[in-house]
């Protein structure tokens, strides 16, 4: 407990960068997540947009609400207002909160059967403590396989000291329950205090400064949370992540629109005659750029895609746009490659299909399919970055 | 509830303003790439792909009418190569936007140096932030540091980001996904048009 508070007044005193915003969030992901990852929050609001959107005034709304408890109670109250989904939060938010007291009571009573069989073992060798450590270790591990790193050293701190009799043992594990849950329960409420105390004394004209600093980024991220897709992150981190991915995915498709087809047909359409020739003359030379037909360094290729697929969509574009290839829809390839009429167009054609299949995936989701130009020539599209 | 007034309230006129951006991206767009295809005939897929996206971004900077900064920068590193001259001159229109050009280079140099010696002294300080870490200081700690990194990620990424403190580049990286989403709109709907047509 007394980590957490002193974590707290750290958070709090941090003046220089970044903003309560982090310190907040750091504070709720602990208390609200405190027994699950923060995906907890990612998940109930990654299913809707408007979730998103609804809950996107708040974690940054720093004028309107002063303390930890009100930040708390709003974001469950936001939660609400989503609806269904947002009614998942609460609960788990809720329950997060009970869990430090109930796995103790359940660490009780789950250890009570221990104790009886462990009774014996007690009262023959009153020196031997193996039997309490693995009473201790036992309801450590229940308890530290769920929690944040700080309840962890809760548990740790009073099983230093075991007592000889299995009624002491007893009473440990009570007090070690019932100090772990008072830990949950007391730390919102001892550090709220702390914060009125510091925001009390915020009157120098340096703080101020700061503050009004870092409202203005807050608003900043705030606005741009409602322009990035998948912008339910709490989190300044992990804002700027999504914000970095997105510009780099635009800027992908940017390129990939401007390779394809487009810049010819549309100087075709603009200004016929000579440049529609050079359109031309340009796009004949597209398929013939490269070509590799090695059916090994392809199957090494798809499984490293496969790999970057799992962990981030963006940097398996960018791989392939690397290697110079892309993705694409099964049905697309097949067509193409039955298509023998026109093996330019239908070369040129695939940035086109592709970027109109991965639109209406969501428009902004980084899921584009480029393609594999998997033809039978086994011609690839090079791109020299 | 007010608040998702206000929600539609901003999307509305953001979409009135992206309209107009469209429309000033197109016009500009085209005209740059009529000069492209003007002055040379066979291009292969790079080259064209190139002059494409080149045509495309100094377009779009140019109807920002250089109200922010990474349109200038995108408008300043177009300058510096000398083909790229004509291209920028008809596309923006002959005003004095080339001299802010100029000028934006040369604070570049001096914000250079300067990070030169930021870096010397950099050191030092990090020296003196690794003391006062303790274990309950660490997270924070390590968020800063994450969110710097990330930070210096984005300056990378958008145009002139490099040049601007942390806060510009969030306002700055704001305006840019706007306008990169224009572009790739306009484009999509381009290449869409084309395919019909033919």
């Amino acid at each position: 407990m007394q980590e957490s508070q002193m974590s707290l007044q750290d958070l709090q005193n941090n003046t220089d960068s970044f903003d309560p915003t982090v310190t907040n969030d750091d504070f709720l992901d602990q208390m609200l997540s405190g027994l699950q990852t923060t995906v907890s929050w990612s998940d109930v609001s990654g299913g809707d947009g408007d979730g998103g959107q609804n809950k996107s005034t708040l974690p940054w709304d720093v004028d309107h609400f002063d303390d930890q408890s009100a930040i708390l109670s709003s974001k469950l109250r936001q939660h609400q207002i989503t609806g269904s989904a947002g009614g998942r939060a609460p609960a788990s938010a809720l329950k997060s909160l009970q869990l430090p007291r109930g796995l103790g009571s359940t660490g009780e009573s789950g250890l009570f059967p221990n104790d009886n069989i462990d009774d014996s073992n007690f009262k023959s060798p009153m020196g031997d403590n193996s039997s309490i450590q693995n009473l201790f270790h036992g309801f450590t591990g229940s308890l530290t396989s769920n929690q944040t790193p700080q309840f962890r050293h809760l548990p740790a701190q009073t099983f230093g000291s075991p007592g000889a009799a299995a009624a002491a043992v007893m009473n440990q594990v009570q007090a070690a329950s019932v100090s772990a849950g008072g830990g949950g329960g007391g730390a919102p409420s001892q550090p709220r205090q702390r914060v009125r105390a510091r925001r009390g004394q915020a009157t120098d004209p340096h703080s101020i400064a700061e503050r009004l600093r870092r409202e203005r980024i807050a608003e900043r991220m705030k606005a741009l949370q409602e322009l990035v897709p998948n912008a339910n992150k709490t989190d300044k981190a992990s804002m700027l992540d999504e914000i970095i991915d997105y510009v780099k995915f635009l800027q992908l498709q940017v390129k990939v629109l401007s390779m394809s087809r487009l810049g010819g047909a549309a100087a075709g359409a603009i200004a016929p005659g000579g440049a529609e020739g050079g359109g031309r003359t340009g796009r004949s030379s597209n398929g013939t750029v490269s070509s590799s037909n090695n059916n090994d360094t392809m199957m090494v290729t798809e499984n490293q895609v496969v790999k970057l697929m799992e962990e981030d969509m963006g940097s398996a574009m960018q791989y392939l746009q690397g290697k110079g290839l892309c993705l694409m829809p099964i049905s697309l390839a097949t067509a193409i490659s039955t298509a023998t009429c026109h093996p330019s167009s239908s070369r040129n054609n695939h940035p086109l299909g592709s970027a109109g299949g991965g639109e209406g995936g969501g428009p902004s989701s980084p899921n584009m399919s480029v393609l594999t130009v998997q033809s039978a020539n086994g011609v690839s599209v090079k791109d020299s970055p | 509830m007010n608040l998702c007034q206000q929600n539609a309230n901003s999307k509305e006129a953001k979409m009135h303003n992206s309209c107009q951006l469209e429309k000033e991206f197109i016009n500009k767009w085209v005209q740059g790439l009529q000069i492209c295809n003007s002055s040379s005939k066979k291009m292969n897929l790079l080259e064209r792909k190139k002059k494409i996206k080149l045509s495309a971004d100094i377009a779009i900077a140019s109807a920002k009418n250089l109200t922010t900064s990474w349109s200038k920068a995108i408008i300043s590193e177009a300058t510096k190569d000398e083909q790229n001259m004509t291209l920028v001159k008809n596309v923006c229109g002959p005003e004095s936007k080339f001299m802010y050009a100029h000028q934006k280079v040369t604070s570049h140099k001096r914000t250079t140096s300067k990070k030169i010696l930021k870096k010397c002294y950099g050191v030092h300080r990090k020296m003196k932030k690794m003391e006062p870490c303790r274990g309950s200081n660490l997270a924070t700690c390590i968020a800063k540091r994450l969110v710097k990194k990330r930070t210096q990620v984005l300056k990378r990424l958008v145009p002139g980001g490099e040049l601007m403190d942390e806060y510009s580049v969030i306002k700055e990286a704001l305006d840019y996904i706007l306008s990169l989403k224009v572009q790739v709109d306009v484009m999509k709907n381009l290449v869409n048009v084309t395919t019909s047509l033919s």
